[in-house]
């Protein structure tokens, strides 16, 4: 076994609350997808936690301040607290933001011990941060380890000698691991401390668990945090762009990305492999360098890589002075540095996630900035009487495609709905007239009682037109308790001399066009 | 020396991915499989159905194969658009992304954004002029990123095809009647259309089919194979098909 990296983590906790701008003091929340994703130390004593739903939340606490996510904004952010870091060391890498690490072989010889440096670093945090959160670092062996110990309540440096990593994972609770289904499974088999979970063989591990249960009893025992199958690049894949002119324009620069994104997954692709971590490397024409690495649990993908070479170039470029280049940018380099084997990312199956759920995700994106939260909707079905309530259209943004279970219409009868086929096409608010052969208006008793045999039908700005057949009345009455929402009508099927068939209705002494079929 | 032999060889293993002339169709349901030439419609076709309201009807039951086997459409702007009926004939709604309230300025990125994200964008005739060569900036995007572009007639523009290039095909909707509803009884059943489909992409004449959108079963249903004209339609409903104890409105 490699004897674990020693490396340092830097936490900021709530770091999208902070991102959207929202006060210290205040109970705020950010939503993705219409659930709560972080929520401010403000808005959690009054009980908003992770997973609540917007209306949850918000009757929780009314004066709850609601923030979207936008990723750009927590990376462009958080970039001066990176920025504060990179004081200490320039080998920085980013799972996301809010979280900062780095190896602190170097550094902490530097500045006089672990202690020494985690000090330093938390100084210059809290100072940027300016107590709109804390700063919580935790060193030790192992990002894994690194991460938890910054979770220590009492102490905001906590430094994990050498070798004592597995003695501080042990008596930690197995949902710590933070893998559902797995910790579901050793939970049930009575495993509950990840000193329990280290303490089986890696061989049971693997043939029970597989490649995931092996990594995760490698952590659990504080070994290596990284992927057993992660190799180093046998080559120099670096894939680079030289910008001529230099471009200045982060919009410009984000469109370079992606064509470097994809010559690099090309030439990953054409190995078979994918990368956990990229380093993505930006060059002024003054020569100033700015370099981040990223990484991730899964494989990057095109698209993630895009991203987060745009967020870097978007800190970069909207940094303070000190850091901001003078001059445009001259060049850009991807380099991978974890190369693991392209497994494919499995796609769902029965339901779940596809691709083309997520390209209609983006494009529901796209269509709300555009024409605001209402312009883009999806259905979901509801049970009603009548053909417009049974079907509520939804704002999109406000679903999340990949986790959504859609209701299938209820098999189950609804008394006084019509049944099937429905009309085509709906109306609302249409007056139309119905007569008899005299032209008498044709009336309903509350007996159900029609006055006279439909004979003449007309639509707004239309002829007459003979009525061929007609049924009806199907009598509603449906909510008299609540005076707003209350419907008494007479529903009738037409069909004219046209063939058109029609839904309409008498409610109130006048005829009205509820649909045409 | 080595090395660009090496080059050669990686470039030699990359083939680029095989696309066959199968999986850029969008299948149609077999009852109207005859309509075209290819049994479905081709990716990045500008398509329309005239005939409201039963072309509506068509178009969602048209559309029913491709959403239940994951694919996506979008509407722009139908107006009074149901659901439920688009349920009813087999469309996954599940999958249909309902866009509306566009205007002059944002109708073409709307439809713009929704180029290869979406199998099938149908939309409404829009109540404003689109200039010609916007919309053939439109289908040219289509054509590369496999979308297909249907139009459907508006309430106000019923009469107008709305499209300003001509369509690849056209099916144009006729309603033939509806049966299950008599004088003050009994309820609306089953519907019969005729559908022609014609256009560029319909060698010699136009095909033609009579189908039951939905039958009394609430299913899809042909009545008589489509057939070319030389054929003379028979009467679109004989008396065997015709469901017994219901009469036929005209």
């Amino acid at each position: 076994m490699v004897a674990p990296q020693r490396v340092a983590c830097v936490w900021c906790p709530d770091w999208p609350v902070v991102a959207s701008g929202i006060s210290a003091g205040v109970p705020g929340a950010v939503l993705y997808a219409n659930r709560v994703i972080a929520s401010s130390a403000a808005a959690r004593s009054i009980g908003v936690t992770r997973g609540l739903r917007r209306r949850e939340a918000q009757s929780r606490c009314p004066d709850l301040v609601i923030a979207e996510r936008d990723l750009a904004r927590e990376v462009r952010t958080f970039e001066e607290v990176a920025a504060a870091v990179q004081g200490f060391t320039p080998r920085l890498e980013l799972t996301h933001a809010g979280t900062v690490t780095f190896p602190t072989r170097g550094p902490s010889r530097y500045f006089g011990g672990d202690d020494a440096l985690g000090a330093k670093i938390h100084d210059a945090v809290t100072n940027v941060l300016d107590d709109r959160t804390t700063c919580h670092i935790g060193i030790a062996d192992g990002i894994f380890a690194a991460r938890l110990a910054t979770r220590h309540r009492h102490e905001a440096v906590y430094v994990i000698g050498p070798d004592a990593s597995p003695e501080f994972l042990e008596p930690l609770s197995i949902t710590t691991l933070g893998l559902p289904e797995l910790v579901d499974v050793l939970w049930r088999l009575g495993i509950s401390t990840l000193g329990a979970f280290a303490a089986l063989e890696a061989a049971d591990v693997l043939g029970r668990f597989g490649h995931i249960g092996l990594q995760a009893h490698r952590q659990a025992s504080g070994f290596d945090e990284r992927r057993a199958d992660v190799s180093d690049p046998p080559e120099d894949m670096e894939v680079s762009i030289e910008f001529e002119p230099p471009v200045e324009r982060i919009d410009q620069a984000a469109f370079a990305a992606r064509q470097v994104a994809v010559a690099l997954n090309e030439r990953l692709e054409r190995r078979g492999s994918a990368c956990s971590r990229v380093t993505v490397e930006a060059e002024s024409e003054h020569g100033e360098h700015f370099i981040r690495s990223w990484r991730h649990d899964g494989a990057l993908s095109v698209g993630a890589i895009t991203d987060r070479v745009r967020w870097q170039l978007d800190g970069w470029l909207q940094a303070s002075p000190q850091i901001r280049p003078t001059g445009g940018l001259s060049r850009l380099a991807l380099r991978p540095d974890d190369l693991i084997a392209a497994g494919g990312r499995q796609l769902g199956f029965w339901g779940g996630e596809t691709e083309a759920d997520q390209r209609a995700g983006r494009a529901v994106a796209r269509i709300e900035g555009l024409l605001g939260v209402n312009g883009v909707r999806l259905a979901e079905v509801r049970g009603g009487r009548e053909p417009m309530d049974q079907i509520e259209l939804l704002p999109a943004g406000s679903i999340d495609l990949a986790d959504r279970r859609v209701a299938q219409p209820d098999e189950r009868p609804w008394p006084g709905r019509l049944p099937a086929p429905s009309p085509a096409e709906l109306f609302s608010q249409t007056a139309i007239e119905l007569v008899d052969a005299q032209h008498r208006m044709i009336e309903v008793n509350g007996r159900g009682e029609v006055s006279g045999t439909p004979t003449y039908i007309r639509r707004p700005g239309k002829t007459w037109r003979r009525v061929e057949s007609w049924a009806g009345p199907w009598l509603l009455d449906e909510r008299w308790w609540d005076p707003e929402r209350a419907r008494r009508r007479a529903r009738f099927q037409v069909v004219d001399e046209h063939g058109q068939a029609l839904l309409v209705y008498l409610e109130k002494s006048s005829w009205w066009l509820a649909g045409v079929y | 020396m080595v090395n660009s032999s090496k080059q050669h060889l990686a470039d030699l293993a990359h083939v680029a991915p095989l696309v066959l002339a199968k999986e850029q169709l969008i299948a149609v349901p077999p009852p109207f499989q005859d309509l075209l030439p290819a049994v479905g419609i081709q990716r990045g076709w500008a398509t329309s159905v005239v005939g409201s309201p039963a072309g509506r009807v068509f178009a969602w039951a048209l559309l029913s194969e491709l959403t239940r086997s994951g694919g996506w459409i979008a509407t722009v702007d139908v107006s009074g658009i149901n659901l439920t009926a688009a349920n009813e004939v087999g469309l996954s709604i599940e999958r249909v992304l309902v866009v509306s309230g566009t205007d002059a300025q944002n109708w073409a990125p709307t439809m713009g954004a929704l180029v290869g994200a979406v199998d099938v964008i149908v939309y409404g005739a829009p109540r404003h002029r689109i200039q010609p060569s916007t919309f053939r900036k439109l289908m040219s995007r289509c054509r590369e990123r496999g979308t297909v572009l249907m139009q459907l007639p508006n309430r106000r523009h019923a009469t107008k095809s709305g499209l300003p290039v001509e369509a690849d095909v056209s099916f144009d909707v006729c309603p033939v009647g509806w049966s299950g509803l008599g004088d003050g009884h009994g309820r609306l059943a089953s519907r019969a259309i005729n559908v022609t489909a014609s256009g560029r992409r319909i060698p010699g004449q136009p095909r033609k089919g009579t189908f039951m959108v939905p039958d009394a079963c609430g299913m899809v249903r042909p009545i008589s194979a489509p057939t070319t004209p030389t054929v003379p339609i028979s009467a679109p409903l004989t008396s065997t098909e015709r469901d017994p104890g219901l009469s036929i409105v005209r």
